[in-house]
């Protein structure tokens, strides 16, 4: 494959390095613009499969509030969102909830869990 | 009821939960937090995506995580905090008026405070969109609010104005639970959110993103039914030939902060201009002695980093000051602003500590710049300067000791 010249914006943190980058599809050839080897990785991986972390609210009963806010727990490719997404429409949970209880274990075969990000406590 | 304190400090968020915790650490005996809402941390509560804590915690937190974190370093003190509770008055000699459902009334003398009520987004009114008032009308925090606390989707069909980090972390929020974004459309030729958030926010989900265009209308009756969207001209003018409507449920708005100063104005505090919030030294002590400030209602900062940096000083130093150990001298010399900046925080050095200063650019530079902190001769060079991403540097106390004029701060292309 002929070489591809693309350009990132790295999102591992808000320096939000300008990288650009030459690849000719399965190797990378040069790299430029990033400051860390946390951004190399990012360019890497977005090249391939583009992850990210989901963060998202789902619905609970017993509590204060309707909804509690959860993520995954690593990565997961972000074309996946929307079937993540609409998997969670269908679960209620009960409360009380902790912080980082596993809420739902491989989300859709990603193997990533879905986590409460807060306690909710029961009313 | 009728109490004593050392330190009190009102709100709860990231800014008052760092200064409650420091002003303890630092020795002050009995440290009140007040929180006019029924839970601590403030705005965190509802910032449910991550990127909080990167630098304080080498963390990638979402904001509940991250105020659960603090909040559990609280609890391992003897701080004392109230929920529910407003404070309603503040007077310059440092008693706290707040009313409470639990303790109905309190008065509450103490020898230091730490302003930490954070900031209140700009509405329609502040900017003037002309039109009609239908429902459906609203900021990008307040729909953040209804997603992410009270579960429930505030349209279907948003248009947003401004492109402030809540703007779009919205577009994809809402993205996400279904709705449609049509577009974000910012009067400025630059973003003023940080530009991860456009990545991910906005490329991620292929929303697009207007420059230098504004939203010249509202339409609708009872509920939104559309906005006009025009270009502006290099003064911010709608171009008329260029207007369009565009039909939509919701207009969500994230065209910036103010710092939330009420109690401060009671307490009579020296209020700036520019940045909206108490001029404050590096101690951030404000023109009241004993009167600390920090995170939002000081300046509105772009990370909660920083603005924990600054909770965290302002604690430390209420406490020295509930203790006695920062009476004395007074004496400042202004920090202002040179070329290219349009802020600065803080805005006077005290000769106390180490001045780690925030700097605002007035415009975009995409090239290599040098800050000049005049009249010291030391140069610190950055790889660019964006007005929405503040630049911090620190000056070491020994460097400053003998400056006498102002310091003045400029960014030079280098």
């Amino acid at each position: 494959m002929a070489t591809e010249k693309r350009h990132f914006v790295c999102v591992v943190c808000p320096i939000g390095c300008e990288i650009d980058v030459v690849h000719d599809g399965s190797k990378i050839i040069s790299m430029e613009g990033s400051k860390c080897k946390k951004s190399e990785e990012f360019v890497s991986q977005e090249l391939v499969e583009p992850m990210r972390i989901l963060t998202t609210t789902v619905r609970i009963q017993g509590s204060r509030w309707p909804v509690i806010a959860v993520r995954t727990d690593k990565s997961v490719p972000k074309r996946l969102f929307p079937r993540i997404m609409r998997q969670l429409k269908r679960i209620k949970l009960e409360a009380p909830v902790n912080i980082l209880d596993v809420v739902v274990r491989d989300i859709i075969g990603t193997g990533a869990n879905i986590i409460a990000t807060r306690t909710m406590p029961r009313e | 009821m009728i109490m004593e304190a050392d330190v009190a400090v009102i709100g709860s968020g990231p800014a008052g939960l760092t200064a409650a915790i420091h002003a303890h650490k630092s020795g002050a005996r009995k440290v009140l937090l007040l929180e006019r809402e029924e839970e601590l941390g403030g705005i965190l509560k509802q910032c449910i995506h991550n990127g909080f804590g990167l630098e304080q915690f080498k963390q990638d937190y979402t904001g509940p995580e991250y105020a659960e974190r603090l909040i559990k370093d609280l609890e391992k003190t003897d701080v004392q905090y109230f929920l529910n509770t407003l404070v309603t008055d503040l007077s310059s000699d440092r008693v706290i008026t707040a009313l409470s459902p639990e303790h109905g009334t309190l008065e509450i003398k103490v020898k230091s405070i730490v302003l930490a009520m954070g900031c209140r987004e700009r509405t329609r009114g502040s900017i003037g969109i002309s039109g009609t008032r239908p429902a459906g009308i609203l900021t990008a925090g307040v729909a953040q609010r209804f997603v992410n606390i009270d579960g429930y989707l505030p349209g279907k069909e948003i248009v947003i104005l401004g492109s402030g980090d809540i703007g779009l972390i919205m577009a994809r929020r809402l993205t996400l639970e279904g709705a449609k974004v049509i577009g974000v459309y910012e009067i400025m030729n630059y973003t003023g959110g940080l530009k991860r958030n456009i990545v991910q926010c906005l490329n991620d989900f292929d929303i697009p993103l207007y420059l230098s265009h504004t939203v010249t209308e509202i339409r609708g009756k009872e509920r939104v039914e559309g906005v006009v969207v025009a270009r502006v001209d290099s003064n911010f003018h709608p171009v008329e030939e260029s207007e369009k409507l565009i039909k939509c449920d919701t207009l969500l708005l994230s065209v910036g902060l103010i710092p939330e100063n009420e109690l401060s104005k009671k307490a009579g505090v020296e209020l700036s201009a520019t940045t909206r919030g108490p001029v404050t030294t590096e101690i951030m002590e404000t023109s009241i002695p004993g009167i600390f400030t920090c995170g939002n209602v000081s300046t509105v900062f772009d990370l909660v980093d920083y603005v924990a940096q600054t909770g965290a000083a302002a604690g430390d130093c209420a406490a020295r000051y509930a203790s006695g150990g920062l009476s004395g001298s007074r004496k400042s010399v202004d920090i202002v602003a040179g070329e290219n900046v349009r802020l600065l925080f803080p805005l006077r050095y005290g000769f106390q500590d180490d001045l780690v200063l925030f700097i605002r650019a007035m415009e975009p530079v995409e090239k290599p710049v040098t800050i000049e902190v005049a009249p010291l001769d030391s140069k610190i060079n950055r790889p660019y300067a964006r007005p929405n991403e503040m630049l911090r540097l620190k000056i070491s106390k020994g460097k400053l000791a003998e400056v006498k004029q102002p310091i003045r701060v400029s960014i030079r292309e280098k």
